[in-house]
């Protein structure tokens, strides 16, 4: 059973993966259903780099961008990759996020500019990732 | 005593029993018969747009109530089934053991079977392509046109025609979504110099009706497919079940897993136990026609015969999806009525392949959800989301169809389990010239998808078995063992015992094989009503 510290934690991770992702803070049912989540597809005690990471991103959530980024190459399967899916998931199967997800068509100029400024953001937030990882994981 | 027992609900379990119904003849079908009753009343009949932008229960059947939908690791087979289709998987069933060397063995004990999450395309078989069993266009055509009418067929005749026999009574082609439209007004710019190569491209063939017909349809393109069947625009098999329910002569007993078989001088006795109870029962019949899907139906039949240890052969077409970017969709307004199912149809005949084909369907992305490609992506979550946004509408996802035939490193046999059910052991390797053929065929394929304009991004191989058109297994041949079957579909070595699955399928061209198991179920029930006693 979820000791009442695990639920604030998970919480407090709902909130942040949600501002995160979609820039707002997510409803409280949201965060419920995150917790929810969480208890159901993660029951196994996790590893200890993953509870590290964690709590790296907790204490410093402009970290999560990079370490999320370089994660995705590094250790795709991780648990921090794994529960922001999660959030992801129940992030766009909400009506007052449908909007963040919903495909938008856009004209070719704006493409054009925007596919390469979230270009390099990705480069910027690997780098900024690599460099934080040794020290993230190390705080286990 | 009844006339037949069909065992199983699923595309050729229905075709037959409906043939025989309509011959004047009694059935009783046997199945396991799972149904979806937690998801689907929740589901209302809206657009997959408005349902996302409206409802607060989605997620309930968008990722499950144990979030279910929710998919880690990497691509798995059957990822498709969304929670309200995953039932439709007998995964973990301890009654349906299986060992094998990678190769995805799907089985189902569904309602409708593997069927009840078809993609529903419609692509017959040539009459070079049904040479090989031994039978002709002559035999399936009447079959073909019956089904056809049964299920409710949209499509036209263009390019694709000559590959795919057209029937009579084909509702009006699917509209396509923008997607498809700008890709065939780009083929058909280029049509003659890609023809001369070999490809062609046209609207695919759909178990759609886009009329009302028998009480279903008409289509209304809200894009909830993969998710639900309110308008029942597309063809699920339970919809000729239920027609089949209520006529007098047809008799449905779910919640029964067939065993075995033993033929007495009088007819066919079936083993069944009731889920329900746990109680054994013994079901009796003229003939017996099973339609347990491939892998059931070999279970049953190896089994009943005592065959356990004895190897048969097994199909199944391999399978290839790439991603793409269709580059001349870029920047223009994308509609939003649209259908899940299969936009277009490519068929490439290799030049130098002797008249080998490859088939490709082209898909777009939107109602599977954007989570479930942000997983794929090798970027943070937020530039994912942001980029798919942006991207999304442009996807032209392609799954590649190979031929399939079968080697002596494709082979199946049932593992006596004693006091344990008894393990289908499965073993698929295919020769290295079949793989290297195939990936050749993949790169000329996608050299042509690319002069039309769509940059594949990457290919994913699912593995052996990915595509779950199993076949093989008993073949019909003009001349074989008596593990094969004759020209009716009769297993030789019984008497009336008939088969109306893909077990029967002598090899597997490169087109999807779920129409030609109806049609041939037809064939098998109308060849079995006329034989019987009357």
């Amino acid at each position: 059973m979820a000791t009442r510290a695990g639920e604030s934690t998970l919480d407090d991770e709902a909130r942040l993966f949600a501002r995160h992702l979609v820039r707002r803070e997510p409803e409280a049912a949201l965060v419920a259903r995150y917790g929810a989540a969480c208890a159901r597809l993660f029951p196994a005690e996790p590893e200890a780099t993953d509870l590290a990471l964690l709590a790296f991103v907790r204490a410093h959530p402009w970290s999560l961008g990079p370490l999320d980024a370089v994660l995705a190459l590094r250790r795709p399967q991780s648990l921090l990759r794994a529960r922001l899916l999660v959030m992801a998931a129940i992030l766009e199967t909400t009506p007052a996020h449908a909007a963040d997800f919903l495909p938008r068509s856009v004209g070719m100029g704006r493409l054009a500019w925007r596919l390469p400024v979230l270009g390099l953001v990705a480069v910027a937030q690997v780098l900024v990732g690599a460099a934080l990882y040794p020290f993230a994981r190390g705080r286990a | 005593m009844i006339d037949v027992i069909v065992v199983g609900s699923g595309p050729g379990g229905v075709n037959a029993a409906a043939a025989l119904v309509e011959a004047g003849r009694t059935v009783r079908m046997l199945d396991v018969g799972h149904t979806d009753d937690r998801y689907a009343p929740l589901i209302p009949a809206a657009s997959f747009t408005d349902l996302r932008r409206t409802h607060e229960e989605q997620h309930r059947w968008f990722l499950g109530d144990d979030f279910e939908g929710v998919p880690f690791g990497p691509v798995r087979v059957g990822a498709q089934l969304t929670p309200p289709r995953q039932h439709i998987l007998a995964a973990d069933d301890p009654r349906l053991p299986v060992d094998s060397d990678g190769f995805a063995v799907v089985q189902s004990l569904a309602q409708g079977g593997l069927g009840a999450g078809w993609g529903a395309g419609v692509f017959p078989f040539s009459d070079d392509e049904l040479g090989a069993m031994g039978l002709g266009l002559r035999h399936l055509q009447p079959h073909y046109d019956t089904v056809v009418e049964r299920i409710g067929v949209s499509g036209s005749l263009d390019d694709l025609t000559q590959f795919f026999p057209p029937s009579r009574g084909m509702m009006p082609a699917a509209d396509f979504d923008s997607n498809g439209e700008s890709l065939l007004a780009r083929y058909l710019r280029r049509r003659d110099r890609l023809n001369e190569t070999g490809f062609f491209l046209g609207g695919p063939r759909l178990a759609v009706s886009t009329r009302t017909h028998r009480a279903r349809g008409p289509e209304t393109y809200r894009d909830m497919a993969y998710w639900a069947d309110p308008d029942r625009g597309v063809y699920r098999p339970q919809f000729t079940l239920e027609e089949l329910r209520r006529s007098p002569a047809f008799e449905y007993v779910p919640g029964h897993l067939v065993h075995a078989f033993v033929e007495t001088r009088g007819g066919v006795h079936v083993q069944t136990t009731d889920e329900r109870t746990g109680e054994r029962e013994e079901h009796e019949a003229q003939a017996l026609v099973l339609a347990a899907g491939t892998f059931g139906t070999a279970r049953i039949v190896l089994r009943s015969l005592g065959r356990w240890g004895f190897r048969v052969p097994i199909l199944c077409n391999p399978y290839t999806y790439v991603p793409t970017v269709n580059l001349g969709l870029l920047g223009r307004a994308v509609a939003d009525r649209r259908h899940g199912l299969a936009q277009l149809t490519a068929m490439l005949r290799v030049p130098e392949g002797g008249g080998r084909l490859v088939q490709a369907q082209v898909h777009s992305y939107r109602s599977l959800l954007t989570f479930k490609l942000m997983k794929e992506i090798p970027l943070g979550h937020r530039v994912s989301r942001q980029a798919l946004q942006m991207l999304m509408p442009y996807f032209a996802i392609l799954g590649i169809h190979h031929e399939d035939r079968p080697s002596d490193g494709k082979t199946c046999r049932l593992r006596r389990g004693g006091d344990e059910p008894d393990v289908l052991e499965v073993r698929y390797q295919p020769s290295d010239d079949e793989v290297r053929r195939q990936r050749a065929d993949e790169r000329r394929l996608l050299g042509h998808f690319l002069r039309l304009g769509c940059l594949p991004l990457k290919v994913m191989r699912l593995g052996h078995g990915s595509n779950m058109h199993y076949a093989g297994t008993f073949p019909i041949l003009a001349e074989g063992s008596d593990l094969t079957c004759d020209l009716d579909s009769r297993l030789r070595a019984t008497r009336a015992v008939y088969l109306a699955d893909g077990s029967v399928f002598p090899w597997l061209p490169a087109k999807g094989l779920t129409f030609n198991i109806m049609a041939n179920a037809d064939r098998v029930g109308t060849v079995l009503a006329r034989r019987l006693a009357p």
